[in-house]
């Protein structure tokens, strides 16, 4: 505990102390504006992290509220004569709301269509500051005068450590952001929106949140931006800072503080940097020692492929013949700064700092944190009475894709405290039917009532919030979290702490005891022992039940399993039924949509037969089996062997 | 890593302490869009450094040094001007700079090297709001009086855009024009030229009526939208500030719809990138020039025979920015040899009083500056109206638009 | 403002926008083996563009530069591929973005040191004296960028269908794991597509060179707006480049007439951010269900 506090922490320390002693020891002008710049990137960039690194997004927005930033504190600062810390906040609260509002066009998009956005939104707004000209000035540009602060006129040197300031303010604010569920849900958001929003996080909140979050840090840094360089003008902020910005990000290491600030090192620094012939020759013969040495060692341990290997030694290799060879480096600054970041993209794909993490890791290995002990499942999912009263009533319901009918005027009831299978052959609707009830799909027509009310329909989240929980049978979980966060994500009621007080760092106990809650139902499923381990790393059998437990985080009233034993050893489906029947016992309602009749039979109270999307049986599993239109829709018109589990048990799981 | 960032931050700062060479900045955009006139005028720059090396040096308290170049590419960047204006002010025995195209990169760059007095030639361009400019300023109903530098190291060397505005605007109003539109670049250069010119136009008895002000952005080339909305309104000729490629786009634009009206606008209509890209469309086009690649004295034809074989070209990209780049360092050359020196200070008052005449390819420069005097626009501009002539291309060169300026200098480069 | 004047702002708008359609064109080929496309496209048709002058200042006759210039565009795409793309694939990350861009700017940067930094005309035995069509002016220059433009895109799509080597494209677009498994090779398809992509980047640089000149920074301007008429389009939508490149060129000249010649680009790139906000995947692509 103490070795971590110490390593972590005091890394987090050494770094702003030596950042701020720096100037006392240093007194040139130009390392003073180098430092001071390098403070501003860092805070803009880990504005854009929130974004790229943690939603998974290709954000090429971040240059315009720079650019909106530094405009609305140069203008306040100019036209209205406000202080420094006036236009500070003026520029977040500016910034913060243009970025929720692009938040909402965009949010439907990812990939390519949402670079696009967002890259239209930076040609737009450079085009505004360009042409409002009686606001901005225009092309002429903005001159301001850095204004005093709290009274006192700030020297080059007063302004670096306002900047590092803020920016160590950034830091452990958005530390604590990002450590505690909010940063859980961007994460999330990343890895599979179905799941965010049946989780009841919420998408559409949180990606309007991290956007605007990475928007305000974004006006923040335009706005220091503006008092450090003291004149502003609208092509500052287009496509190619942006495209930088990104970069830096990348390079550095994504979903890392410490990446976002080296990466700000990177590309605020690098290219002036470059313009020193000595120091260009120095980069050019550690880079390619670095390549060579590492390209070794990856082609004798078959670690890496022979072109990430190589293609690295063969671009720093043309570095150094190219700073022996060229008089003139100035003119090939771009070229020589493309091949650098060429080496480092790809030869340290997780950027420099999740390079250099994996590699400190090893070398001090401190330990996690350790968990609280789990709390009591009857705190968590306290025990409901089964009263056998309608729980999940569906009435007529039709669900129709073009001219396919999948759903087909569905009625079911679903009662209190019952396992209610659902079974029927591939493509009988089945998983249409959950899909309807769980709110991805909006009903084509009919009814659904969750205890006499009606339930929110083609709403995921708001069906979640409505006390229905589900998995899914082509996994859906949160693979770049590890089990423990998984279910967290999840956990009903457990965060209610304001923003404001988790950012100020007042998250830590409320997170401990959703730690314990999530252990808890960890423990149900049998999973407590890879509580840190990642998702990626669990075997298939492990991750079915990882996924009950996140549904049961939701503390459900009923719960829907998509074919939860589909491609599952026996081992494991004989645990799943014991699982399935703990669950039971805490008086969750579940309706299971499963292919092995041994599991319907040993575990459901009442069978639901679909064909063609419409029910052709109901009844207790034995009676259902027997039936002769049941036994027709799963072998065709003619074979008839009442007792057969065989070809229906050895369906293969999918449909 | 951060600890290896200081040391070479450090390293960087104080890296060349031994001065027995004289060391000039070169700055200004070798890459991107602006980069043919500020890589002209670095090699003319760089072309009077080599013969001044080739003859041993400058005579500096008794000793012969040898100028040496630092050349910093600000891309055309604000952001890279202020940092490349920190590091130059930061070095310790620098003793001057020439160089900068883009007003925005004077404007934030030229502070920090007044703050530390490095002395500063601007060339070949950057506009109207450069520090030269940075006069007394009267008190106005919303601003209080603001006083310009006691002070200032910061010198140019480029024809004022007012002056080239004041140019364009007369030659419409001496060839009987009444009704001109406005085309201009979207960037602080085309901006502010417009304004220039509308100042002027009001100057000069507002005999012209602008029917339209139209814009464009760097790399657009179809130009048809603008150019139809004044053949409309019936403009007579185009009056246009922009840089070479978007102008000959214009020019081009004319042709294919049939809009035969003189093009007039500021110097960059010299340069190669209109001349070649407008071909046979850029006929008559009319610009102010301060040198035209016609060797019409011994010192030009030297000059543009020299760059033609330094550099293995047929043309200058941009003769102006060449020539100017040239003078430049004559001048600058002249002060440090006035100065015994290589203080920039004290070159810095050498520049201010010019002894002896120095014999550019321009011109002959006679006292081109004088002691600072923010009440005076004039104190620390080079160029003056009378050294700017009206250009016209014609077959892929420009000539001189009238014979009697051409016959003016001749005499004068015979003198 | 008379119709005629209008009309012809349309049309030169529209032909303009052909252009974007052509480069869009190169984005949506590689989209659709490898749903990746180049960020560098426009160096593409900027070098692409240069060599080919290169070698018409070498003396050879225009009509053997356009083959040539093409295939050193699709060589080009394949560097582009090797070095940028296929690592990024066969590790499933999104490294081709970044490893595009930073190509493109190594090329950019050669290319200012290769062949200057300044714009060069683009000699072509085409005519550049207008005509009058209809009530407007066309130059003969911008009717041969319309009917390249359309012939390399029916020829292209053409071999889509009709070739052995293109129905197997087609496959490896559709679904690249069946593709795999019936023997076709993704990795040599993708190849393909980075070649084509390339020598229809290098078709632009050529068709446009006459009329915008030669310059490092030719495609800059460009390439934007072919990003948005791809995408609008929908990135797997073929023809539909056409009709919103010519839509897009036809409302810049519009906006620029009646809006302000500053504003021309501000009411497509805000139509775009709604276009994407209702449709995602592009006005004429296919809507996807969502599926778990």
């Amino acid at each position: 505990m103490l070795k971590r506090l110490l390593l972590v922490r005091g890394a987090e320390i050494a770094l702003f102390a030596l950042l701020a002693a720096l100037p006392l020891w240093v007194q040139s002008s130009y390392a003073l504006g180098l430092l001071t710049l390098l403070a501003i990137y860092g805070i803009l960039l880990i504005g854009l992290d929130v974004t790229v690194g943690y939603l998974g997004q290709v954000n090429l927005a971040q240059a315009a509220f720079l650019g909106l930033g530094a405009y609305v504190a140069g203008i306040g600062a100019t036209r209205f004569g406000l202080g420094i810390p006036a236009t500070l906040l003026l520029s977040c609260g500016f910034t913060t709301l243009v970025g929720a509002l692009l938040a909402l066009p965009a949010l439907r998009l990812d990939g390519p269509q949402f670079a696009l956005a967002t890259l239209s939104f930076t040609a737009l707004c450079s085009t505004a500051l360009n042409e409002m000209e009686w606001l901005t000035n225009g092309a002429q540009g903005l001159s301001i005068t850095r204004p005093p602060l709290l009274g006192h006129l700030l020297t080059p040197r007063d302004f670096f450590w306002v900047c590092l300031a803020l920016l160590a303010l950034t830091w452990v604010m958005m530390r604590n952001l990002l450590s505690s569920q909010w940063g859980r849900a961007f994460e999330a958001l990343r890895d599979s929106p179905i799941a965010t929003d049946a989780m009841g996080v919420g998408t559409y909140r949180h990606k309007v949140a991290a956007f605007a979050f990475g928007s305000g840090l974004g006006g923040i840094a335009g706005a220091l931006y503006a008092f450090n360089f003291q004149y502003l003008q609208p092509q500052s902020y287009v496509y190619e800072l942006t495209v930088v910005l990104l970069l830096g990000v990348v390079l550095g290491g994504r979903k890392s503080l410490w990446g976002a600030v080296v990466g700000a090192a990177l590309v605020a620094l690098l290219p002036n940097l470059l313009s020193n012939p000595v120091l260009f020759r120095a980069f050019a013969v550690i880079g390619f020692a670095m390549a060579a040495i590492a390209a070794v060692r990856g082609l004798v341990r078959r670690s890496t492929r022979p072109f990430q290997a190589l293609a690295p030694v063969v671009a720093t290799g043309a570095l150094v013949l190219g700073s022996f060879l060229q008089k003139n480096t100035e003119d090939w600054r771009k070229a020589i700064f493309a091949l650098m970041l060429f080496s480092v993209v790809v030869g340290l794909p997780e950027g420099l700092m999740g390079f250099a993490a994996g590699a400190l890791a090893r070398l001090f290995r401190v330990a996690p944190p350790p968990l609280p002990p789990a709390a009591s499942l009857d705190e968590v999912l306290p025990a409901r009475a089964t009263t056998g009263e309608p729980l999940l009533e569906v009435r007529a319901l039709h669900r129709h894709f073009g001219g396919v009918k999948a759903v087909d005027g569905v009625d079911l009831t679903v009662r209190a405290g019952t396992i209610h299978g659902l079974i029927g052959p591939n493509g009988s609707g089945k998983s249409t039917l959950v899909n309807v009830v769980s709110g991805l799909y909006t009903p084509t027509s009919g009814e659904l009532l969750l205890r006499g009310l009606p339930l929110p329909r083609g709403s995921l989240l708001q069906a979640s919030r409505a006390g229905v929980a589900r998995t899914f049978q082509n996994l859906q979980l949160f693979t770049g979290m590890t089990t423990l966060e998984n279910v967290m994500v999840a956990l009903r009621g457990a965060y209610r702490l304001p923003l404001p007080l988790v950012l100020a760092g007042f998250g830590r106990p409320e997170e401990r005891r959703a730690q314990a809650e999530a252990l808890a139902l960890l423990a149900l499923v049998g999973l407590e022992a890879e509580a840190r381990t990642p998702v990626m790393d669990l075997t298939y059998g492990a991750q079915r039940f990882l996924e009950m437990a996140r549904a049961l985080a939701r503390k459900p009233e009923l719960l829907i399993l998509d074919e939860p034993a589909a491609g599952l050893a026996h081992p494991d489906v004989v645990r799943q039924v014991e699982v399935i029947r703990r669950i039971h016992a805490r008086g969750v309602t579940i309706v299971l949509i499963e292919h092995h009749m041994d599991v319907v039979t040993s575990l459901c109270d009442v069978v639901t037969v679909l064909d063609g999307g419409r029910v052709i049986a109901e009844g207790p599993p034995d009676q259902v089996k027997r039936e002769p239109r049941v036994i027709a829709a799963y072998l065709g018109a003619t074979a008839a062997e009442p007792d057969g589990p065989g070809p229906v048990a050895g369906a293969p799981a999918a449909g | 890593m951060k600890r290896l960032l200081g040391l070479l931050l450090c390293l960087t700062a104080t890296q060349a302490l031994a001065a027995d060479t004289i060391k000039l900045a070169l700055t200004g955009p070798y890459s991107g869009g602006s980069a043919p006139m500020g890589t002209s005028a670095r090699d003319g720059s760089k072309l009077a450094i080599e013969e001044i090396n080739a003859a041993g040096g400058l005579m500096v308290g008794g000793k012969k040094l040898k100028i040496e170049i630092i050349e910093r590419d600000d891309e055309a960047k604000n952001e890279r001007g202020a940092l490349i204006a920190q590091e130059l002010a930061a070095m310790a025995d620098l003793s001057g700079v020439i160089g900068s195209v883009n007003t925005g990169v004077v404007m934030a760059g030229d502070k920090h090297l007044q703050e530390k007095g490095i002395t500063k030639i601007i060339c070949p361009a950057a506009g109207s709001a450069s520090m030269t400019q940075w006069l007394d300023k009267p008190a106005t109903n919303d601003k209080p009086a603001v006083a310009g530098p006691k002070s200032l190291s910061i010198f140019r060397f480029a024809a004022h855009d007012a002056v080239q505005a004041d140019l364009v605007v007369a030659e419409a109003i001496a060839r009987g024009l009444t009704k001109v539109a406005l085309f201009h670049d979207d960037t602080n250069y085309g901006v502010s030229g417009r304004d220039d010119m509308l100042a002027q136009i009001k100057r000069q008895g507002d005999k012209l009526t602008v029917l339209t002000q139209e814009k464009f952005k760097i790399g657009d080339k179809d130009m048809t939208a603008q150019l139809l909305k004044a053949k409309s309104l019936g403009a007579q000729a185009i009056l246009i500030w922009a840089i070479g490629p978007e102008e000959a786009a214009v020019s081009n634009g004319m042709a294919k719809l049939g809009l035969k009206i003189p093009l007039i606008g500021g110097w960059t209509l010299s340069m190669s990138n209109y001349i070649d890209n407008a071909g046979a469309n850029g006929n008559g086009t009319l610009m102010p020039q301060t040198f035209i690649e016609e060797p019409i004295t011994p010192r030009a034809k030297t000059f543009i025979e020299s760059y033609h074989k330094a550099y293995g070209v047929t043309r200058i990209p941009s003769a102006v920015a060449a020539a100017q780049g040239y003078d430049a360092v004559l001048i600058f050359a002249a002060a440090v040899k006035q100065a015994g020196s290589t203080d920039t200070r004290k070159i810095h008052d050498a520049l201010e009083d010019l002894k002896e005449p120095v014999d550019g390819v321009i011109a002959t420069w006679k006292k081109p500056y004088s002691k600072w005097d923010p009440t005076d626009v004039t104190t620390h501009e080079a160029f003056r109206r009378e050294q700017t002539v009206m250009g016209m291309v014609k077959d892929g060169r420009v000539v001189f638009a009238n014979e009697a300026d051409k016959a003016r200098l001749q005499k004068r480069g015979a003198k | 403002m008379p119709f005629s004047i209008v009309a012809q702002i349309a049309v030169s708008g529209a032909l303009m926008g052909l252009v974007y359609a052509l480069v869009a064109y190169g984005f949506q080929l590689t989209y659709a083996t490898s749903k990746s496309i180049n960020f560098g496209q426009g160096e593409l048709v900027m070098v692409s563009a240069f060599v080919s002058l290169s070698l018409i200042d070498l003396g050879l006759p225009y009509w053997a530069v356009v083959p040539l210039g093409l295939l050193f565009g699709a060589l080009l795409g394949l560097a582009v591929e090797r070095a940028a793309v296929r690592l990024a694939l066969e590790q499933k990350s999104e490294g081709w973005i970044l490893l595009t861009i930073i190509t493109g700017l190594f090329l950019f940067s050669a290319a200012e040191n290769v062949w200057g930094r300044d714009d060069r005309p683009f000699p072509t035995p085409i005519p550049s004296a207008p005509i009058h069509l209809l009530g407007v002016d066309v130059t003969g220059l911008e009717i041969s960028v319309a009917v390249g433009v359309l012939a390399v895109m029916g020829l292209v799509e053409l071999f889509k269908r009709r070739t052995l080597l293109g129905k197997a494209f087609e496959a490896v677009s559709a679904d690249r794991d069946a593709g795999e498994l019936m023997g076709i090779s993704a990795t040599r398809t993708v190849m393909l597509s980075y070649a084509l992509s390339g020598g229809v980047a290098a078709l632009a640089g050529i068709l446009v060179s006459p009329i915008t000149t030669v310059g490092p920074t030719m495609a800059s301007a460009m390439i934007l707006k072919a990003f948005s008429v791809a995408v609008v389009a929908g990135l797997e939508s073929g023809f539909g480049v056409v009709v919103v490149g010519l839509f897009l060129g036809a409302l810049e000249g519009l906006a620029s007439l009646y809006i302000g010649s500053g504003w021309r680009e501000a009411p497509g790139l805000a139509l775009l951010i709604l276009a994407l906000a209702v449709r995602p995947t592009g006005v004429f692509g296919k809507a996807v269900i969502r599926k778990v």
